[in-house]
């Protein structure tokens, strides 16, 4: 009864219940579709962070972390991988060697990160052959000797092209300077400027070669089957290899993580701030309701309707003018989402400014299921809190008063 | 039989600062089946002896007791579930839920005690043809006249079956008519299905119906003539 007399109620007055309707559904639009290009831009961010760069889980040296010195390697690190790779939960697994350096070329030099690799093994691991376009070589592939993939920013700071020779430099094991020769096989371009200034990659054999097997691998990078199996593996790598350091990619890259949390928390205040100030014009149009309906309250009073069923029913009613709006909010976000989803948003006139950041210039809006289910809450705690002063307003009304009350 | 006994009943206002007595001393009794109207001028104290009646409004002394029930005592919780279950109200502006049809209206009472469904069903649209409104159970308040949302208001009065029905000046918004038709209706309910009529009234017509007048006057009985 009381559900049937409050949604009634919610159309007495069409139109004004359509502008609150409106107002929430615009709003909530507006809050969930910026949260989902949010949500887009960091998860881009994380997916890109996890498949290009650091994947699930790295092993290291212990020693290797403080300073980044070769010598500092993983004894036996591909009979490791090769245990790592049989462990459950575990997809792949690829050996890095790790030493900073030089590139030069006859017009400029930059400091990087050389990082040697087995190239189909790191295929597997990492995506990095899908960040070169078309027209920018190929990954490791074909005759060329000693091959190296630079990025497009180190390309053009370089002024190399394809087919180009450069130099790299760095210091051996044994303290003397080891160099050698490459042709620019392909270039590769990220999102994220910083790792695309920082690492330059090469062959493994091509590194051994020129340093003659002394610098061993330094990192072991490890990528799941399912993120959620993430500490138990984690876990069981450290049980197995005490000696060794086995790091997370939160603990590799806790900016990360940082941003991944602070943007989901961020994103949780703006619609709590859009819902307080839609839960500000709720209290004002049922204050009005209520105020008109005065005799009719009044009346039901007279008549025996408790206070209880009064309160429940202008609760009701407010809820149900919130959820209302709500859903089609929630319902037109998503709509939109989907759209903005398929096709993505070119972010390309501040693409500076978002690569310097690790952001793809190319947003595709997204929004977990839980943050519907979270922001229902939100709108329903709404639309409790909105009702609270007008209910309580109606329950102080006297029925021998209101009545009377033109 | 007394269904109602009113002793001693004061209601003043303003008691801090200068006192007003609505009522002064009231002492009455009414008995089941009867068709009474208060009458008196405006300030008299009618009103507020039927809010008292009503229990809507408390006295500052005195004691009303329905059906052996002293409800100047109950609490208010208690006060209106004893309305629902005991007092029907006609109100002069009729005060029907707008956004409910007629029936809804007459149903909503019963709602309200707890009546199951069908029972509810077959009183409704019994009402409604009692009070002849049997074509018009589906139409909401603003598509019936203000003759016929009274007689929805009687109906909805007597759904509660009440031990009686308190009216306040319930011709008073409405043509001449509508106000004979409704007081016919009120007059052939009293008669015979033997239910007590309470109204505060000034329209001659009502007072020309009744069969007890009480007259109050600065919020005392003056006269209460039965004839």
């Amino acid at each position: 009864m009381i559900p049937k007399i409050a949604f009634k109620n919610v159309w007495r007055n069409k139109e004004r219940s359509l502008i609150v309707i409106i107002a929430i559904t615009l709003a909530l639009t507006g809050g969930i579709f910026t949260a989902s290009i949010m949500t887009g831009m960091v998860d881009q961010k994380f997916r890109s962070g996890i498949n290009n760069e650091v994947s699930h889980i790295q092993i290291h040296n212990p020693d290797f972390l403080k300073n980044y010195e070769p010598q500092y390697s993983i004894v036996s690190a591909d009979s490791l991988a090769e245990v790592i790779s049989r462990m459950p939960d575990v997809k792949s697994v690829a050996v890095r060697t790790r030493v900073p350096g030089m590139i030069s070329s006859p017009n400029a030099a930059s400091g990087v990160q050389i990082i040697g690799i087995n190239p189909e093994k790191e295929k597997k691991v990492t995506q990095l052959y899908k960040t070169i376009c078309d027209s920018c070589g190929v990954y490791f592939t074909g005759p060329r000797k000693n091959p190296i993939l630079v990025s497009k920013r180190v390309a053009d700071k370089l002024k190399v092209r394809l087919k180009s020779k450069v130099v790299i430099r760095f210091q051996n094991t044994d303290g003397n300077i080891s160099e050698a020769a490459f042709s620019v096989t392909g270039i590769y371009q990220t999102s994220n400027n910083a790792f695309d200034d920082a690492n330059i990659f090469v062959r493994s054999n091509d590194f051994n070669n020129i340093t003659g097997s002394m610098i061993k691998p330094h990192e072991i990078a490890i990528l799941l089957t399912d993120i959620d199996n993430l500490p138990e593996v984690q876990s069981a790598l450290k049980q197995k290899f005490p000696g060794l350091d086995v790091e997370n990619w939160q603990e590799i890259q806790p900016e990360m993580g940082l941003i991944t949390s602070a943007i989901s928390l961020e994103i949780y205040i703006i619609l709590g701030i859009i819902l307080l100030a839609l839960a500000f014009g709720i209290v004002n149009t049922m204050l009005m309701i209520v105020f008109e309906r005065t005799r009719e309250l009044g009346m039901l009073m007279a008549v025996g309707m408790s206070k209880a069923r009064i309160f429940s029913m202008i609760m009701l009613e407010t809820i149900l003018l919130t959820f209302i709006g709500g859903i089609i909010g929630m319902v037109l976000s998503a709509f939109l989402i989907n759209i903005f989803h398929k096709h993505g948003i070119d972010m390309s006139s501040v693409s500076r400014g978002l690569g310097a950041f690790g952001f793809d210039p190319k947003i595709y809006p997204f929004i977990t299921k839980t943050f519907y289910l979270n922001l229902s809450v939100m709108i329903l705690s709404t639309g409790i809190l909105s009702a609270i002063i007008p209910a309580r307003k109606a329950l102080k009304l006297k029925p021998v008063e209101a009545i009377r009350i033109e | 039989m007394n269904i109602i006994e009113i002793k001693n009943l004061t209601k003043i206002y303003d008691k801090e600062t200068i006192p007003v007595y609505a009522l002064n001393n009231v002492s009455i009794s009414f008995q089941s089946g009867e068709f009474t109207t208060i009458v008196g001028p405006s300030g008299s104290g009618k009103t507020t002896l039927l809010n008292m009646l009503g229990g809507l409004d408390k006295p500052t002394e005195g004691e009303i007791i329905i059906d052996h029930i002293n409800i100047t005592k109950l609490r208010s919780r208690q006060l209106i579930d004893f309305r629902l279950r005991n007092i029907g109200f006609v109100f002069q502006s009729f005060n029907l839920i707008p956004v409910l049809t007629a029936k809804e209206n007459v149903e909503f009472i019963m709602q309200l005690q707890g009546t199951p469904k069908g029972l509810r069903e077959n009183r409704t649209n019994e009402l409604l043809r009692s009070v002849g409104l049997g074509d018009r159970v589906d139409a909401r308040p603003n598509k019936l006249s203000g003759g016929q949302q009274q007689r929805v208001a009687v109906a909805r009065a007597l759904a509660s079956k009440p031990k009686f029905i308190l009216a306040d000046e319930p011709t008073a918004n409405l043509d001449s008519k509508s106000a004979e038709n409704l007081l016919e209706i009120m007059e052939q309910l009293n008669k015979e299905e033997n239910i007590t009529f309470i109204f505060s009234t000034h329209d001659a017509r009502v007072v020309a119906k009744a069969r007890r007048i009480v007259t109050l006057e600065d919020g005392k009985i003056v006269s209460d003539i039965a004839k």
